[in-house]
């Protein structure tokens, strides 16, 4: 009960603002939401705790029926297991800290109903998402996802670069959808029935069931695993399919928050820890998850460490962070992708507000380049990036060491070639996230200002009610790793996580991860600090180096700047052939068929009309006179069919 | 067989008005006007009460009938005639037409149209369609100092009489052919095939092109536009409800009973009708500029309509022609109720482009007018769907497909002028706001309004009455 | 002497509705001549009822032609009341002139 009111507390929240918000006003609005989104989150987290320590027994809540048609059976039902109450405690509890965050950074706003009212959309999505019973449903969250990310990107809909962003993250979203759809659409077809409890326990039978595609047999599992990761691709923002998500940027800050740290881009990860009963029996699929995801890690993180932007910066961050998850995922390694998503909401959720309260104190200033020597003006905020720059970083003891190192760990002791792949390109990104986090850092808080005289006068501290959210996650940020590692990867792993995660016999990466070669277990924080210490001396010590260094590499700088070329790419092979398809089928199909059908025939309505009404002259004797004419017609017809 | 108390309730009513006529007369002061209209709402809500109380039978030798079908048609008649009533109470005021004489004759048309649902033998549906147009004639020029009224009355009148002389004619050819003017009489002759001359289908030809005249079905409608238009407006109102309302009954009646065994014959006909009133009235209303004629056009597409339950000629084609009339009855006196409120600076407004901005100057009234569009228009849930859905699948299941058809594709085209008036009102530029409206006119149009708009939460009395009333014209 | 049959009261009555009916459309002079119009054609049509019931041997059709002739005469007087206040408006009652409103 209390995780249904965990799940659905939101959604009143938001019907109330959403519905109300003009008649009871933006602060009424923002209370209501508030205190919803912290009524859940408390029962969020009871629910966890007396499922994962009191011993209450996992199952699920049906709410009714939803679907019937033959064999296919849906209900509204809410799974109640480890991963999804982890999943839901964490999402009420980061969710309820950004909606209180947002009261001071959207003051100055004018619908601030309407924002909150999304915002609570949005928290409510993810949670029908994570707790889920079955694809359907988990699909209806996932949209629902998808949509109210599209209405906060979009939020202020006067910018053209919003509305874009908003758009381009809708479409994106909708490749990876299709295979999310098509892997739903596999999986009936396959168990019969799309209800993970059934699904789950039949994975044995349909082991051998194969698909014959391309004219070749494809093993039943390793295809559903792709096509259901191409649907995490999307929504996760993989490689390929991550173009929307620095976009994204041009929501609001707390809306970014949320995006990055509880909701939508974990979706996919989720969905990958949900389906590991599957998925562990997919070598293959899993293999290209590994792969996908450490090539993002690396990809991502190269992006980032010349970006300008501040919330670009973190944005990529986000995107290199997920895909260590999916490393960790596609290496057998579920729980650590879950113990990473966990970590990273906190630190990433503290990052973006941080950054948020940079951008509130310098008068919405975004560019890096325009910022420098404010840390004395604003030392909390200050205090607060290094804790979460710390926890990124990977630096001991903050949370992110914890779930990082694991990762790495992991990706080693898959013992494939894939695996070394992973660890690798993870190590890699490791060096690089610390160097951009410190040069997010320093570039923001040290140096010379670089803002002009009426900023800089400006600067001041964020109101209580941003900085409190600010110090719980930093809190959390701090204590999330070696509070929970033990229980996540530790070696019971299985009395937390139970039956919500399944691995096949085979697999022994946690087991393995204990017994590892004392370099690697070092490598990721000595790199970790490395990267520091490089940001230090080319942004701290020798500032001259960076700008000599892209005149040395032109080509290589603006790869990088310009993010891989991947927008260009796009907008080459798949936007400017759709676009001159779309405007085929608008000028030829659309305005000359669909529009010239029916108004060609409203212009013979109309034309009717006119020759219709030339008969009424006004004058009695014509009138009478078709009253004649009807009569002689009507009685010749009568007399003809009396034949 | 006398059986007088059958009528009980036309004969109180008709005392009534001359009750109300003498009292008027006799009264020395001018301002009879509102307590003769009171006194006749008074008259129908007692006559209403009679009509459901009394008994069903035959009476007058055979020549009237009660049953449920004319009581349904009755108390559709007087509502439709005290909406006109209450309708006129403010529009009479301001126009000058402060005379006892205007209720009084909208009583005694009522008295013609209740003859008329009652009428089992050609001779009372003669003398009560007569007593109807004649009041009905008056009524149209009743502003007799105004040009256009007196020019309504002339053409309604000129071509009212020839309407009725061609009924007449045809009655009598009837008569002459089959020896009898009983509905039943008439049935048991046309039973046997070889009774039907050519002489007696001349004589139904004519007589439908009376009552048709009457609905103002094509061919028979070119009085129609020029006539709402002329008229003053609570006389159009009348015009455009029980009038119809008690012809398209009798026609209903006089198809089915007398004529039911040539249902093969006169369904073409029927057919040819309805479809050419349902293309005219959509096609040629849509570069109307004057409301008023619009409506009038609006009229004769939604005759059309319920002619195709007419032509179905089955018991559930007959539901649908009751239902389609009572879901007119009440959106078009609630449209006039609509138009009597366009009043500025004291001047009646009839012109479409009057309405500009009405969205924002007065939404209440905009919203019921909205109301009454949509439900015209045939959009879900307002009633005016529910008519035409009624309808079309009484045709459908008669196997008239190309009627069903036709009518959809009438009713989208209808859509276009309706959704017109909508888009004036609200994205127009905003024209001066009306005058204050009178709580009669509000009443009217809310209570049309919340009965078009609530149709479908209770529409069970009116398809069990409708179905009742039907049924009884197929024995 | 030529009997005189049913048909011939037939003919002459359709022939008087003919009259009547074209006496409206043809007529492009006297609104007066319209009320006539419509007379006849009443007349045509009692002419039938009572040639029908002397045949049917039915006092019915009879009857029906005294109800008529009533009818006929007060729509004479409306008539005539309607195309006098017409006249009073327009100044004229020439047929041509009564198309104020049209369309």
């Amino acid at each position: 009960m209390l995780y249904a009111v965990a799940v659905f507390a939101p959604l009143l929240g938001s019907a109330i603002a959403g519905l109300f918000g003009r008649a009871i006003g933006d602060r009424a609005a923002q209370a209501v939401t508030i205190l919803c989104m912290v009524l859940a989150s408390i029962c969020g987290v009871t629910a966890f705790v007396q499922l994962v320590y009191l011993g209450a027994p996992s199952g699920m809540v049906v709410l009714g029926d939803w679907v019937q048609a033959g064999s296919f059976h849906v209900s509204w039902a809410l799974h109640y297991d480890t991963l999804s109450a982890v999943m839901v405690a964490m999402v009420t509890c980061v969710a309820t800290l950004i909606h209180i965050y947002s009261v001071g950074y959207m003051s100055h706003d004018h619908s601030i109903a309407r924002f909150f009212s999304y915002l609570s959309l949005f928290s409510f999505a993810m949670l029908m998402l994570v707790s889920a019973d079955n694809l359907l449903q988990l699909f209806f969250g996932w949209e629902g996802v998808g949509l109210a990310s599209y209405l906060l990107i979009g939020f202020w809909y006067d910018r053209p670069s919003a509305c874009a962003a908003a758009m381009k993250a809708f479409i994106v979203n909708r490749v990876g959808d299709l295979g999310f759809a098509v892997g739903i659409a596999l999986v009936f077809t396959l168990f019969g029935s799309i209800e993970f409890g059934s699904i789950f326990a039949n994975v044995p039978a349909h082991m051998d069931a194969t698909y014959h595609l391309l004219g070749h047999d494809w093993r039943a599992y390793e295809v559903v695993g792709i096509l259901l990761f191409i649907g995490a691709m999307g929504k996760s923002a993989q490689i390929g399919l991550h173009v929307w998500l620095p976009d994204a940027m041009e929501g609001p800050t707390p809306v970014s928050a949320l995006i990055h740290a509880a909701t939508m881009v974990t979706a996919g990860v989720f969905l990958m820890a949900r389906f590991s009963p599957v998925l562990d029996y997919a070598p293959g699929a899993m293999a290209f998850v590994t792969f996908i995801g450490a090539t993002t890690a690396l990809f991502a993180a190269t992006v980032g460490c010349v970006q300008n932007d501040i919330k670009r910066v973190i944005a990529y961050s986000t995107c290199s962070q997920l895909g260590y998850m999916f490393v960790a995922a596609g290496v057998g390694a579920y729980q650590a992708s879950i113990f990473h998503l966990l970590t990273h909401a906190f630190f990433k959720a503290l990052l973006f507000l941080t950054a948020g309260s940079v951008i509130h104190a310098m008068s919405d200033e975004q560019d890096m380049r325009r910022m420098g020597g404010i840390w004395r003006l604003i030392p909390f905020t200050y205090a607060m990036m290094w804790i979460g720059n710390l926890a990124l970083g990977g630096v001991f003891p903050f949370a992110g060491y914890f779930s990082k190192d694991a990762i790495v760990e992991a990706a080693w002791a898959a013992h494939t070639g894939i695996g070394q792949y992973g660890f690798w390109c993870t190590l890699i990104a490791a060096f690089l996230t610390a160097f951009y986090s410190w040069r997010l850092l320093i570039m923001t808080f040290h140096g010379t200002p670089r803002a002009d005289h009426h900023v800089m006068q400006h600067v001041h501290e964020s109101p209580p009610v941003m900085l409190v959210p600010l110090a719980l996650l930093g809190v959390g940020a701090v204590v999330a790793g070696f509070v929970f590692r033990d229980q996540l990867i530790g070696a019971d792993w299985q009395a937390f996580w139970g039956s919500s995660i399944q691995i096949a016999p085979g697999n022994h990466v946690l087991r393995d991860m204990e017994d590892l070669p004392a370099w690697v277990t070092l490598s990721p924080s000595v790199l970790g600090l490395l990267g520091i210490a490089t940001a230090y001396l080319f942004y701290m010590i020798r500032p001259e180096i960076p700008p000599r260094l892209a005149a040395a590499f032109p080509a290589g700088y603006r790869f990088l700047l310009n993010k891989w070329y991947f927008d260009e790419l796009y907008g080459v092979v798949l936007v400017a052939p759709f676009r001159a398809l779309a405007r085929l089928l608008w000028q030829v199909g659309d305005v000359t068929l669909i529009d010239g059908v029916p108004n060609g025939l409203a212009a013979l309505t109309a034309g009717g009309s006119a020759r219709v009404v030339r008969l009424q002259t006004g004058s009695i004797a014509v009138y009478a006179f078709s009253m004649l004419i009807g009569l002689v017609v009507l009685v010749s017809v009568f007399l003809l069919f009396l034949r | 067989m006398m059986n007088w108390s059958l009528a009980v309730p036309e004969l109180v009513l008709a005392c009534c008005g001359m009750a109300i006529l003498l009292f008027g007369a006799l009264m020395k002061r001018r301002e009879t006007f509102h307590l003769a209209s009171m006194l006749t709402i008074g008259a129908f809500l007692i006559t209403a009460m009679l009509v459901i109380a009394g008994p069903h039978g035959l009476a007058y030798h055979g020549q009237f009938v009660a049953d449920s079908f004319s009581g349904f048609v009755k108390l559709l008649v007087l509502a439709g005639s005290a909406f006109a009533v209450v309708a006129s109470l403010d529009y009479n005021e301001h126009e000058n037409l402060r005379r006892f004489e205007f209720p009084v004759l909208i009583l005694f048309a009522t008295v013609g149209m209740m003859l008329m649902a009652s009428a089992v033998n050609l001779m009372t549906l003669y003398v009560g369609l007569e007593l109807q147009s004649l009041s009905i004639y008056v009524l149209a020029a009743f502003a007799r100092d105004q040009l256009r009224s007196s020019e309504a009355g002339l053409k309604y009148f000129v071509l009212g009489a020839l309407a009725s002389g061609l009924l007449l004619y045809g009655i009598s050819l009837i008569y002459g052919f089959t020896g009898s003017m009983q509905f039943d009489q008439l049935a048991r002759v046309l039973a046997d095939p070889a009774r039907v001359s050519p002489g007696l289908i001349v004589g139904i030809v004519f007589l439908v092109a009376g009552l048709a005249f009457k609905v103002s079905a094509v061919p028979f409608h070119m009085w129609t536009p020029d006539v709402y238009e002329g008229a003053p407006t609570p006389v159009t109102l009348l015009m455009g409800t029980s009038p119809k309302v008690a012809a398209m009954a009798l026609l209903v009646r006089a198809m089915a009973t007398p004529f039911g065994h040539l249902l093969g014959q006169w369904q073409q006909l029927i057919v040819l009708v309805s479809i050419a009133s349902m293309l005219l009235g959509a096609l040629a209303a849509i570069g109307q500029r004057n409301i008023k004629r619009l409506m009038a056009y609006s009229s004769i597409g939604h005759m059309g309509y319920v002619l195709i339950g007419l032509a179905a000629g089955t018991p559930a084609g007959i539901r649908g022609v009751l239902l389609y009339l009572v879901t007119y009855v009440f959106m078009s006196a609630g449209t006039f109720a609509c138009i009597l409120a366009m009043r500025r600076r004291g001047v009646m407004l009839e012109q479409i482009a009057d309405l500009g901005g009405l969205g924002r100057r007065d939404p209440v009234l905009a919203m019921w007018l909205t109301v009454f569009m949509f439900s015209m228009a045939g959009i879900p849930p307002f009633s005016g769907f529910w008519a035409k859905y009624f309808i079309f699948t009484a045709a459908v299941q008669s196997g008239l497909w190309a009627l069903a058809v036709i009518g959809v594709l009438t009713s989208v085209i209808g859509a276009y002028y309706y959704i017109r008036i909508i888009k004036v009102m609200y994205f127009d530029e905003p024209q001066e706001a009306f005058d204050p409206r009178p709580p009669s006119l509000s009443l009217l149009a809310a209570g049309s309004g919340l009965f078009t708009t609530l149709f479908f939460v209770f529409p069970a009395p009116f398809v069990g009455a409708a179905e009742t009333a039907a049924k009884v014209l197929f024995g | 002497m030529l009997p005189v049959a049913l048909s011939h009261y037939l003919v002459v009555a359709a022939l008087l509705l003919v009259l009547g009916v074209f006496g409206i459309f043809l007529n492009r002079k006297n609104v007066i001549i319209m009320l006539m119009s419509v007379e006849l054609i009443l007349l045509a049509a009692n002419l039938n009822l009572v040639a029908f019931s002397a045949v049917l041997q039915d006092l019915v059709g009879q009857v029906f032609v005294m109800f008529t002739l009533t009818v006929a005469a007060a729509e004479a007087a409306i008539g005539l009341a309607i195309v006098v206040i017409y006249f009073r408006n327009r100044g004229s009652i020439q047929v041509e002139d009564v198309n104020l409103m049209k369309g």
